[in-house]
């Protein structure tokens, strides 16, 4: 249950990336690339730091089965 | 025939370090990651054009694509003084072939929602590979069809970052995603537990883990 608690924090992080890449550019469109290119980069690193920390134990579990 | 046999003999040309170093090692992530992000964001602002707004191609009152039927009509038009748009006559054939068939109705929709899902992709970094080898078939055909604006650029970014398909998506959904499915010449670790489920059921004999078959990735975790 907890993993899969974990497995979703993390496909909700990555889906939160495609959401805000997608909110910002039809929402806001081309008018500063710059602008609307560094939201996107800070939720990708948000969303890795994420995956890294959290849903990093989702998959931990290759060394316990060999 | 023995000059065949040595020139065409099995042999493996390996690549020099500098290589492997950019395109497989994973400490240049960061970069591929602004080339990927740049890529995904141009296809996403491209596709967006295509899916919303006043201008867009698809679910339009009336037909849909006629953006589109616009484009591909100056595509195959020939004037009467300079050059045509298209080179290739077997190209424009083709265009006109399906614009003859009112093709665009529905390959608008292809092409706005395709994309909308590799610009997407290209930025989650999920299969980054084959996105990015999707993004370059579409800056070809419009290439082809004559439409330059930043389609070359972003067909040697996108060509870069098919070589870099290992560590392109490293910082990305691919972390993860290959090491679990694997590609299909190396299964990855939900294939490599499904097919052990199989072995344990009488019904389908003869699948077994050798334990010897990893994914193009190792275990995120080391």
């Amino acid at each position: 249950m907890n993993r899969i608690l974990l497995l979703l924090v993390g496909i909700a992080a990555w889906a939160g990336v495609a959401l805000t890449a997608v909110l910002i550019t039809f929402n806001i469109g081309d008018k500063n690339q710059i602008l609307m290119f560094l939201p996107i980069l800070g939720a990708v690193v948000v969303a890795w730091g994420i995956g890294e920390v959290v849903t990093e134990r989702v998959f931990n579990r290759d060394e316990g089965d060999a | 025939m023995a000059l065949l046999a040595r020139t065409f003999e099995k042999r493996e040309l390996r690549d020099p370090g500098f290589v492997r170093a950019i395109f497989a090692n994973t400490w240049l992530a960061p970069i591929w990651l602004f080339l990927r992000l740049y890529l995904g964001y141009q296809w996403l602002m491209a596709g967006a054009h295509k899916v919303w707004g006043g201008g867009r191609w698809i679910a339009v009152p009336g037909p849909d694509g006629l953006g589109l039927k616009a484009f591909w009509d100056r595509a195959v038009a020939i004037p009467e003084q300079g050059r045509p748009p298209i080179s290739f006559d077997w190209y424009r054939n083709f265009l006109t072939f399906m614009l003859d068939h009112s093709w665009y109705r529905w390959f608008a929709w292809v092409i706005a929602l395709g994309e909308v899902a590799v610009g997407i992709a290209l930025i989650v970094g999920a299969f980054v590979g084959i996105a990015a080898l999707f993004g370059a078939f579409m800056n070809f055909n419009f290439l082809m069809a004559g439409s330059a604006s930043i389609n070359p650029a972003m067909f040697v970014i996108a060509m870069l970052v098919i070589f870099g398909w290992k560590t392109a998506g490293w910082i990305g959904l691919d972390r993860w995603l290959l090491p679990a499915l694997g590609t299909p010449w190396q299964s990855g670790s939900v294939v490599r537990d499904l097919a052990k489920k199989e072995a344990r059921e009488p019904s389908a004999p003869g699948i077994r883990d050798t334990g010897r078959q990893r994914g193009p990735h190792p275990s995120p975790t080391g």
